[in-house]
Parts: structure tokens; sequence; C-alpha cells
């Protein structure tokens, strides 16, 4: 058998050839290691005008919002079964909604009010609760026959009792003109922290209890006698054209 | 030639005030708050009718638009006060006419009528009146005068002109 020519030469390629295959090896490896990074990434940018569209979308969404809605369904019973069986003042059971368009709005200047396009012979009374898509907006001030006048949550004077559902802890809610009220606690150490969620406290005998207000943005633990908080607001009166009024029979 | 009050076509006129302040046109705001519309239709009644009537105007318009809002507050005292030093400016000395002028006078009419606003509500709303005065009532008594004044020289002066033509000095 004849040798090679050159025998280091050989020996270098195949060296070579063997580092690759390693690297090869080093690269898949660490494809396994990153869970797919890479490959997933690619798939997805390839495949990207083959996705589901918005039609698809919307169809399961509108499905989670369906079985959403059966469980809300489902839990507002099992509520109103344990609060009868409690005895609770201000049950659900007497109250029916009813759907009124905003006809005038100043959410912000002196007066901080909606205009209702029905009233005291749509059976709306002075008092009744006010929601609109998210939660609580107000509560109505004064009613004409046909129309109805609504204090926002913002305007000063208004006051309504909400609780912390996470740590159980009441407090008021007071209208201080700027977009954001201020939730005074009735506690010393309130236990609470940006991003905890306001609603009406259940202990409530004027407003629907359980109705979520807003989230704690700031907490103010030096303020005496007890801390405070302001609360950014979910329904947003400005964008609201439709709201809910809860009648009480 | 009719004073203002006895014509009845300008004394309709007032029922435009209420109309804007329910409307609320939302590209006419600043922040959210909107100008002071009683100001701006009893600054030129006044100049023109003069104080008696400044008064009177003054005091129903107060009434309605108190009806309008909230309560708590009323805006009576302010436009009242008001109706009748604009409609003692018009009577004596040579007549305001000057867009500055008009403009000059419904700022300072927007400022009275939020202090009052303002002080009232700070009144009443003792306990939480310094934060108040923090967060919310500077502002909007600087913004509903700053935007009453800009839209003052449009408004005013072409209410001033017409009404000047049908009930002259």
């Amino acid at each position: 058998m004849r040798s090679p020519p050159w025998p280091a030469l050989s020996r270098w390629r195949r060296w070579r050839r063997g580092w690759l295959w390693l690297l090869l090896v080093a690269l898949f490896a660490l494809v396994r290691w990153s869970k797919g990074a890479g490959f997933a990434d690619a798939y997805a940018v390839l495949t990207r005008p083959f996705w589901p569209g918005s039609a698809q979308r919307e169809w399961i969404q509108s499905g989670v919002e369906l079985e959403q809605q059966s469980k809300l369904r489902w839990l507002e019973k099992d509520n109103q079964r344990l609060r009868d069986l409690l005895d609770l003042v201000q049950s659900s059971s007497g109250v029916d909604e009813l759907s009124a368009a905003v006809i005038s709005r100043t959410p912000q200047g002196w007066w901080q009010q909606l205009e209702l396009g029905k009233g005291r012979l749509h059976g709306i009374q002075p008092g009744d609760a006010v929601l609109g898509p998210g939660g609580l907006l107000g509560r109505i001030q004064s009613v004409t026959p046909i129309t109805s006048r609504v204090r926002l949550l913002t305007s000063p004077g208004s006051q309504v009792g909400v609780w912390i559902p996470r740590t159980q802890r009441h407090g008021l809610l007071i209208g201080m003109g700027s977009r954001r009220p201020q939730m005074h606690f009735l506690d010393k150490d309130p236990q609470v922290f940006a991003g905890d969620v306001v609603s009406i406290s259940p202990s409530s005998s004027l407003m629907p209890a359980n109705v979520p207000v807003g989230v704690i943005q700031s907490v103010d633990y030096h303020a005496l006698p007890a801390p405070r908080a302001a609360v950014q607001l979910i329904a947003a009166p400005e964008a609201i054209d439709w709201v809910q009024v809860q009648i009480r029979s | 030639m009719r004073r203002l009050h006895q014509q009845p076509l300008c004394v309709a006129s007032a029922l435009v005030v209420p109309w804007l302040t329910l409307a609320a046109p939302t590209w006419l705001t600043l922040s959210g708050v909107g100008p002071s519309w009683a100001v701006l239709w009893l600054l030129p009644w006044a100049l023109v009718d003069g104080p008696v009537s400044g008064m009177v105007a003054g005091l129903c318009l107060g009434l309605v638009l108190d009806g309008l809002s909230l309560g708590g507050c009323s805006q009576l005292p302010a436009l009242m006060s008001l109706g009748c030093w604009w409609g003692r400016l018009g009577r004596r000395g040579p007549p305001i006419q000057l867009s500055f002028n008009l403009g000059l006078l419904a700022w300072l009419g927007s400022c009275v009528l939020g202090l009052s606003l303002w002080l009232q509500m700070v009144w009443l709303d003792f306990a939480n009146s310094f934060q108040i005065q923090e967060a919310w009532g500077w502002h909007t008594l600087m913004v509903q005068a700053v935007l009453t004044g800009l839209i003052a020289p449009m408004i005013v002066s072409w209410l001033l002109l017409l009404w000047r033509r049908r009930a002259p000095l």
C-alpha cells in the first residue's frame, strides 16, 4: 500500500472533520438546552402568514367570554344564596338593571357629573348605583321625570364605602375633584400595595356589594390619622355612552 | 329703540348658555375643562344693558345653572356681582370694544366665578380643603379662566356688535 505524499496534511483534514462534527453536536446541545430557541422562532417567522386570522381569534374569545359569563352567573347565584343564608341587607335579588344613555357629561371641572336619558318615570331614584363597563361610576344624585343626574366617584363630596378583597380591609372612597379619588383606610396598617383591586364593601347597605371600583395606584402610609391611597378607577366616564343603573325595588 | 331686555329674541339668546353647559363640546375643552359660557354671555349683555339688567341676568343665569349642577355651591353671587360690575363699566366712560379688553374682562370674570366656587367648596368641605387646593381647585380655576379669556374676543365682540346695533346707547 502506498503511503500518502503528505501525511501531515491528511491528519489535519481528519482532525478538522472531527471538530466540525463536535461543533455541530454542541450546537444541537445548545438548541436542546435553550428549549428550541432559534428553531421555534424561525418557524414562527416563516409560518406567520398561515396563522389563524382575526375571525378565529374572535371566535375563541367569544367562547371564553361565554364560559366566563356562565361562571359569573353561577358565582352570583352562589353568592346570593350565601347572602340569603347570612340574612345580609341589600341582597341583589331586589335589584333590577336598567340601561340608560349618557346625554351630557362633565367628567372634569367644578361639578363632575353625568346626565342620563332616563329618570323617575323609568323607576330611577336618588341613591341608585350607576355602573359602566368595568365597574362603578357613581350614584344618582337627583332625578327629573325623564332624566337623572349622576355624581361621579371623582366629584368632591362623593363618599362610598369600599374594601380591598385581598386583605379584607375597609375604607372610604372620597372624591377629590381629580381623576383619582382617595381611599381613606379605617385601619392603621391596611397591608395594601399598589395594584390591589378596590371594590364596594360587602357590608354596604346603599351600594351593590363587591362591585369592582378601581385599582390602588399609590399608598401614603404616613398620612394621619390612617393611611390613604390614590385609586385609579376602572370605568372611565369620558368614554362611556351607555350605563347601567341598578334600580332598587 | 327698545332696551335689550325688552327684546324677546335677545332674552331668548340666554337659553344658549344652559344648552352649551349641558352639551359641553369636548373640542372646546382644555385638559377636560370647558369655558364659562355664562361669563361669555353675561359680559356683552351687561355692557350693553346696564348694571340692573346685568345683575338680574346674572341672577336668572345663576338660578338655572345651579339647577343643572350637582349643587353644594352656587354660581349666583359671583354672576350677580359680575353683571352689576360690567353694567357699571358699560355705563361709565368710553364704550369697551377692544378685543384685548374684552378678553381681559372675561378672564377676570371667570377668575372671580371660579374663586367664588372654590371658596364655597373649601368652606363646605373643610376636612379635605387642603387636598382640594393642591390637586384640583387651582387647576380648574386657571384652565377655565384662560379658555374663557381666549374665546371671549370672538364671541363677546360679535355679541356686543349685534346687541349694540339693536340697542344703541
